[in-house]
């Protein structure tokens, strides 16, 4: 009575070198209507835990994008990370700086190569939002499979400066409360002075290992899609800091692989109506500008003409949007 | 790879974990049957609603393999519309909801061995296996954390998200929450990080509440002649409960929980108990 599968759905495993994770994967149009397998040279979606989220990420948003470029041609995978969602695994107290120290970096780059393996893929675009990035950074800067990185919202700063010396409770406290909230703030200016005096110079809470594997990344010529939410001027959220962004892209090999798109009308989640449509439509462009041989399997956009897609959020909130080739 | 881990001091084996989809009118719900081999129960865990579900999870999973290295066979799964589940979340109603339940509660009842099957509800699933276990549903009910109604739930969902919301907009863009109480009362829908609830979820919610004989100082006990326990979970309890830190919380030690409430489940049930 229970089926591992669903549509174009698949839950599914990945067990090699003694660990064992489980998800879900989306499979394109043509392997799910006609049982005909991946033809070869398909590149694949990974997706990443966001920190501790299970692997639909926010607001299922994850399911919503994976479903949709599978429809697209994309084989995607959702994976949970040992210790996240359904995959077992012991995790250390503190996720955040076991993420931003690369923690996953390995599991996940030697699962790409599962995957391609498996799926006889030509490479994966690793998909990663925020910590997910931090993860997909890391992956992708040893892994010779990863052919692409779509990173929303990444963020380059180590944001646990204070937690070294203060006691457990006090940080709860800060990270909770708004007081709090502004003595972070407050603090990491302070910290950010000096190097604001010597232009150019990185943060001394710039998180070094990761901008450094991230420019071995950008050098090397991977495509880039970043995605970064709006955050309108008069809000609580707006600080000037320093801009990681334009320091990497200043490493890049190529500029024209290096694409920022700040995202309107939606938050760090990416996962609201705008948010999630707007990441949708443009990874399915850039998806079909750098790896069109899939987008061109399954249902092309001819030249000049609109399609209307009707575009599920949620797995079914029905929403028409017009999308356009070379949008 | 090692089948045979430990869960507390218990054999466990993590390939006796089986994801899958249970499929229902429109739908198919996502499962994971924690499978045990002789178990002495079974129990169907209700976890708790959108955001919660989603903080909550790894903590609600370390529960599920607690008690399933005690030889309690465990099945969890997504509401309809949510997480792995399929189904459009803007359509989805209590009562489908708690359909489900009832319909999960009896195939997990028919698998095998004739032993006591519980319900387990945490905060909204409270609400849903409280219901399913009135109707009949099982032999015993445990609930975290239930509220007196599914609204009480939506309201702090909303308040909860509204938060963090609020530092993203403009000063004289930021409304209150009774704001968006109104648009719901009003029969607008309205978007709460990505799942759109419609006026007639909110609706419902006012009158999806908990059984009059689970309401202090009944004595619900003694009413169904089951067992049955709530427990109130404190602060200490996040991220099962709201007002965890991601990040920093996944890894808590929930002993303190866990432990009496196998305690209470292998005594009320009367059987044995799995020592380490």
């Amino acid at each position: 009575m229970i089926n591992d599968q669903t549509g174009m759905r698949q839950l599914t495993t990945l067990d090699g070198n003694g660990v064992l994770l489980h998800g879900t994967y989306h499979k394109p149009k043509s392997v799910a209507t006609d049982g005909t397998p991946i033809p070869t040279k398909t590149i694949g979606v990974m997706f990443m835990n966001a920190l501790s989220s299970p692997r639909s990420l926010v607001g299922d948003s994850g399911a919503y994008w994976a479903t949709c470029f599978a429809d697209r041609g994309y084989p995607s995978f959702r994976f949970d990370l040992p210790g996240l969602g359904d995959s077992y695994g012991e995790i250390p107290n503190d996720l955040l700086r076991f993420t931003n120290e690369g923690g996953y970096a390995s599991v996940a780059s030697s699962k790409a190569g599962e995957l391609v393996e498996r799926h006889r893929l030509s490479g994966v675009v690793m998909f990663g939002h925020c910590a997910g990035a931090t993860t997909a950074i890391y992956a992708a800067s040893n892994c010779s499979y990863c052919k692409g990185l779509v990173l929303m919202d990444p963020y380059f700063n180590l944001p646990k400066a204070l937690t070294a010396t203060l006691r457990p409770g006090l940080v709860l406290w800060a990270r909770r409360s708004k007081v709090g909230a502004m003595v972070r703030t407050t603090y990491d200016r302070v910290r950010e002075l000096p190097s604001a005096i010597r232009k150019g110079a990185l943060p001394t809470n710039a998180n070094f290992s990761l901008i450094s594997r991230f420019k071995q990344v950008v050098s090397r010529g991977v495509p880039l899609l970043i995605f970064k939410a709006h955050q309108p001027a008069g809000s609580g959220t707006v600080t000037a800091g320093f801009d990681y962004l334009a320091y990497i892209s200043s490493c890049a090999a190529r500029t024209n692989h290096f694409s920022i798109r700040t995202i309107e009308d939606t938050d760090h989640s990416f996962a609201n109506r705008a948010g999630r449509l707007a990441v949708r439509q443009h990874t399915e462009t850039w998806l079909s500008e750098y790896f069109p041989e899939e987008a061109a399997a399954s249902a092309p956009l001819l030249p000049g003409q609109d399609a209307q897609v009707h575009a599920p959020l949620t797995l079914g909130t029905p929403l028409i949007t017009r999308i356009s080739p070379g949008d | 790879m090692n089948a045979s881990l430990y869960a507390g001091g218990h054999a466990y084996n993590i390939f006796a974990e089986r994801p899958g989809f249970f499929p229902v009118s429109g739908a198919d719900l996502y499962t994971v049957l924690h499978e045990v081999k002789d178990p002495v129960a079974r129990v169907l865990l209700v976890g708790p609603f959108t955001l919660e579900r989603h903080t909550s999870y790894r903590a609600w999973v370390q529960w599920a393999r607690y008690l399933a290295a005690r030889r309690i066979e465990v099945l969890r799964y997504d509401y309809r519309g949510v997480g792995e589940s399929t189904g459009i979340f803007e359509d989805m109603t209590f009562e489908s909801w708690i359909d489900d339940v009832e319909r999960l509660a009896g195939w997990l009842r028919k698998r095998g061995e004739d032993v006591p099957l519980l319900l387990h509800g945490l905060e909204m699933g409270g609400l849903l296996a409280a219901k399913t276990f009135h109707h009949g549903g099982s032999d015993a009910l445990l609930l975290w954390s239930a509220p007196g109604d599914a609204n009480e739930v939506l309201r702090s969902t909303l308040q909860r998200w509204m938060g963090p919301m609020q530092l993203l907009k403009r000063e004289e863009e930021r409304r209150p929450a009774s704001h968006y109480f109104r648009l719901l009362e009003e029969g607008r829908s309205v978007e709460v990080q990505g799942y759109e609830w419609s006026a007639e979820l909110w609706r419902q919610s006012l009158s999806v509440d908990l059984p009059a004989a689970m309401v202090p100082p009944n004595d619900p006990t003694k009413f169904y002649k089951k067992p049955v326990r709530m427990v109130k979970l404190g602060k200490n309890a996040t991220p099962l409960v709201k007002g965890g830190v991601p990040g920093f919380e996944e890894n808590k030690d929930f002993s303190f929980l866990f432990d009496p409430n196998y305690d209470w489940i292998v005594s009320s049930l009367g059987v044995p108990a799995e020592r380490s």
